[in-house]
């Protein structure tokens, strides 16, 4: 469904990729892994067209979405929960979810749309009319993620979602990761939590300084302690 | 002092200046780009009823009407043509973009038109004065003051109830999760720019009737309104600028009646320290917008 | 022996002043030598803008801030001097309400250059400080409010400015040799401003503003030092143009003039020296050139009115397209030098060969 070849990304003169491949079927939940300022990041950021790689390719369903701009790749099903979230704090939870839905044609489709959202996050319902902004975080990172499906994305990809969340919710965000997996969505995620990651992902690529370390199942990392060596201190 | 004539009189500049502002902003809160060119719209706005007037018999609603839609679709122009290039570029270069826009237009009308005013027809009604109680209010003002409420009841409605409206506030709030959400940037932008044409283009049927003329260089001094009542309301804040613009409109009143007559030369001076104390000791202005002063291209 | 060796390794990396004045040097002396008067005052003007222009490039190029204030600093300069140059004569005829402290003032057209020129360095201090705290749209918005209030005073205090009249009787002295010898003078301050501490130290917080920081920039000082030295060489232009001129109002020192300026240093490259001599000499040229045709249209009576911004909307049409097409104009941040490689003994300067300093590129944003 999506592939990624030999791409490169520089901020200046800086690589921050320097040939990254990797691909997502339709239906998988791949992990990216890696230490802060591993690319993973980058990577989402260029795929959903916001960075401009320096070469390599990127298709989606056989069309490549090189120099397409960020709007074209939504409308293409690829949708990015960024780190941070980046809610619209100005906008009430609703009006946000409007702006998630901006894609879909049929605009009758979005009462169901937002009746099926409403069940996977029900604290969005009690809050539709109130500022994004004034939402705690884990409420945002669910409106974040909320948001993100109103447009019934072929790609989801989430960036860090359980960063700065308490336990209790991050435990939450796992679950609806699943859930969504279980439903069908392709789903690729970037994740400081590895353990957690590991449990749920179908394949997981590991990145390191701009580079696939690693690429396989969950199994196969876990057995071949490729995580260890990159966080605990593993330079070559 | 403070009689009804005076609050009356700074009502009617406050709604002119709180539609300036606001057509300022509005493309500010998105692209951040203090337009130098905006200005100009008013003169463009003058200038139409100028030549109207004088190749055709038209009723003065007519005129006004086309007078409006040219300084929307000059101001979408300009976007289209100087700034939708620049855009990605540094925000210098896209301000002196806006400065060279500004002294093209100007100097287009010397060109082409005359240094010299030039009359512009105005409705009878605008001579025309309404008495209440004793006291004679031009319909002009009474004309200024609803034209402006209507205005900002319509434009309230598009920005909360139309998908379009809700994407250009997203956009202002954080630009590139708008473009994430599937919003064309350039959509976005350019109904910015034609609404920004809209407000300087009914804000410039009342400023050129206030001479019943226009020059090339009418429109430095709304400009510089609306950079001050920006600066006063919050430049990332729709709601502001008009609050911004009210200000102005009571402030200038004010120092009009308070100052003696040596330093009423200096009232421009005094409105443009204003600007500079409230963006040393509060940038954000009296009220706080949601951008995150984050510039996007 | 060793003081002159690194004198010579010193000057052969940075040989660009020089590249940039000794043209200009030539053509002076030609001009003075063979031109008639037209050429003599299009070549004076031509140094006094390069004056205008190295000035403003030496705060905005090396801080990366727009200021519109700079035009203001050229008012306060010439007004400045003028008060102090002219005879108390000529001062009695065009400002009969003139204090009676600076009545009977007349000193030598260099020290009241000079004290033009601080009078403008002293209000940029003042007012300075606080403002350089700000960037962006605020810093664009706050500079641009100090130029409308330096123009309405100057506009409203007739006693020294005769108001928004014209003041007259002002000695002519600025010669071609005169201005010739700033302009080039300024080159090399504009460059050498480049390569001091302060100088890098504000580029460092141009290029980032919080890596800058972090290492112990004092952004705020180091912008201040900018701004009033920039200042400084404006309120000196102001002096030398007021001087040239000799009757101006106000309005010579309001937006007009600012957009010739500023479209002289973005047309030939904010970042570096080379770019702003380039583009001063650029735009004089082609102003002169369009002046030229409008007067000869005017004067042959080819339109039924004169023909009036003809000049303003060339060059704003090519600002445009420059900052379209060319974003960092002609030369960018690039300083014309020779290279390294030439041996500076052989006392030649072999070819043409220019090297160019690369600068990083800008992260690409959609």
């Amino acid at each position: 469904m999506l592939t990624v070849e030999n791409l490169q990304v520089a901020y200046g003169a800086i690589l921050a990729l320097k040939g990254v491949s990797l691909e997502v079927k339709e239906g998988e939940l791949v992990a990216l892994i890696g230490v802060n300022g591993a690319g993973k990041s980058t990577l989402l950021l260029t795929i959903a067209g916001v960075l401009r790689p320096v070469s390599g390719k990127i298709t989606f369903g056989g069309d490549s979405l090189v120099g397409k701009s960020p709007e074209e790749i939504v409308r293409r099903g690829i949708s990015l929960v960024p780190e941070g979230r980046e809610i619209f704090s100005s906008l009430t939870v609703e009006e946000n979810l409007r702006m998630g839905a901006f894609v879909r044609k049929n605009q009758a489709e979005y009462q169901q749309d937002l009746e099926k959202v409403f069940a996977l996050f029900p604290i969005l319902k009690q809050r539709l009319h109130q500022l994004g902004g004034t939402l705690s975080g884990g409420e945002q990172q669910q409106l974040a993620i909320a948001r993100a499906l109103m447009s019934h994305p072929a790609l989801l990809m989430l960036d860090e979602p359980s960063l700065g969340l308490a336990p209790a919710l991050v435990d939450q965000i796992f679950d609806l990761i699943t859930r969504l997996h279980q439903q069908g969505t392709t789903i690729l995620l970037v994740e400081q939590n590895v353990d957690r990651t590991l449990q749920i992902a179908d394949r997981v690529y590991l990145l390191q300084t701009g580079k696939v370390k690693f690429g396989g199942t969950a199994a196969e990392v876990r057995h071949q302690g490729e995580v260890e060596k990159v966080y605990l201190g593993g330079v070559e | 002092m403070l009689s009804v004539e005076f609050l009356l009189n700074a009502i009617t500049l406050g709604s002119l200046c709180a539609l300036l502002a606001l057509g300022l902003v509005i493309v500010y809160g998105i692209l951040k780009l203090v337009n130098f060119a905006y200005g100009e719209l008013i003169m463009i706005t003058g200038y139409t009823l100028y030549l109207l007037n004088a190749s055709f018999q038209l009723p003065w609603l007519v005129m006004a009407l086309i007078g409006v839609l040219i300084a929307m679709f000059t101001s979408y122009s300009t976007e289209l043509v100087a700034f939708r290039p620049v855009r990605t570029k540094s925000l210098s270069a896209m301000l002196i973009t806006s400065f060279a826009v500004s002294t093209l237009l100007q100097n287009a009308a010397l060109l082409l038109i005359s240094p010299r005013a030039r009359a512009v027809p105005l409705p009878k009604l605008f001579s025309a004065s309404l008495t209440v109680m004793g006291i004679a209010i031009p319909w002009r003002n009474i004309l200024t003051v609803v034209t402006s409420l209507v205005l900002l009841i319509g434009l309230t409605l598009l920005l909360k109830k139309t998908i379009l409206g809700i994407a250009l506030r997203a956009a202002a709030d954080n630009f590139r999760m708008t473009r994430l959400m599937g919003v064309p940037a350039d959509l976005v932008i350019s109904t910015a720019f034609v609404i920004s044409g809209l407000m300087a283009g009914i804000v410039g049927l009342f400023w050129v009737g206030r001479t019943a003329s226009v020059t090339p260089t009418i429109g430095g001094a709304p400009l510089l309104i609306a950079f001050v009542a920006t600066v006063i309301g919050g430049m990332n804040s729709l709601l502001g600028a008009v609050v911004g613009g009210y200000i102005y409109g009571l402030i200038f009143s004010f120092l009009g009646v308070m100052l003696p007559q040596t330093l009423l030369d200096y009232r421009e001076a005094f409105m443009f320290l204003i600007v500079i104390l409230i963006l040393l000791i509060r940038p954000e202005g009296l009220i706080r917008g949601a951008g995150t002063g984050e510039r996007v291209g | 022996m060793k003081n002159t060796n690194a004198g010579i390794l010193w000057l052969k990396s940075h040989t660009t002043p020089f590249i940039l004045s000794i043209p200009l040097l030539i053509l002076a002396v030609l001009v003075q030598a063979y031109g008639d008067t037209l050429l003599v005052r299009i070549v004076t003007v031509l140094f006094i803008n390069l004056v205008m222009v190295l000035s403003l490039q030496v705060f905005m190029g090396n801080s990366g801030i727009l200021n519109f204030a700079h035009i203001g600093f050229m008012g306060i300069g010439a007004y400045t001097s003028v008060l102090f140059s002219m005879t108390p004569q000529a001062k009695a005829a065009t400002l009969p309400d003139l204090y009676p402290f600076l009545r009977p003032i007349h000193l030598p057209f260099l020290p009241s250059l000079l004290i033009g020129a601080i009078a403008a360095a002293l209000v940029a201090a003042l007012v300075g400080y606080a403002l350089m705290r700000l960037s962006d749209a605020a810093a664009v918005i706050t500079l641009f409010a100090l130029l409308v209030i330096i123009h309405t005073i100057l506009v409203h205090w007739s006693i020294v400015t005769n108001g928004p009249r014209t003041l007259f009787g002002v000695d002519n002295y600025t010669s071609l040799g005169i201005s010739t010898f700033f302009g080039i003078l300024v080159i090399f301050i504009a460059y050498l401003f480049k390569e001091t501490p302060v100088g890098l130290k504000l580029r460092a917080s141009r290029d980032d503003r919080y890596a800058a920081a972090s290492i112990g920039v004092n952004i705020v000082q180091v912008r201040w030092a900018g701004f009033v030295l920039s200042a400084f060489l404006a309120g000196f232009g102001g002096g030398l143009w007021a001087h040239f001129i000799t009757s101006f109002s106000p309005y010579a020192f309001y937006l007009t003039e600012t957009f010739s300026v500023l479209s002289m240093l973005v047309i030939g490259g904010t970042g570096s020296v080379s770019g702003a001599v380039l583009g001063t000499v650029v735009v004089t040229l082609l102003r002169e050139g369009l002046r030229a045709v409008e007067n000869s249209v005017n004067i042959a009576g080819v339109f039924p009115n004169n023909l009036v911004g003809f000049t303003e909307v060339v060059l704003s049409l090519l600002l445009i397209l420059i900052l379209v097409f060319r974003p960092s104009g002609l030369l960018g941040s690039q300083e014309i030098r020779l290279a390294n490689t030439i041996p500076l003994a052989s006392g030649k300067f072999s070819a043409s060969e220019l090297s160019r300093e690369s600068s990083p590129k800008e992260g690409e944003h959609v």
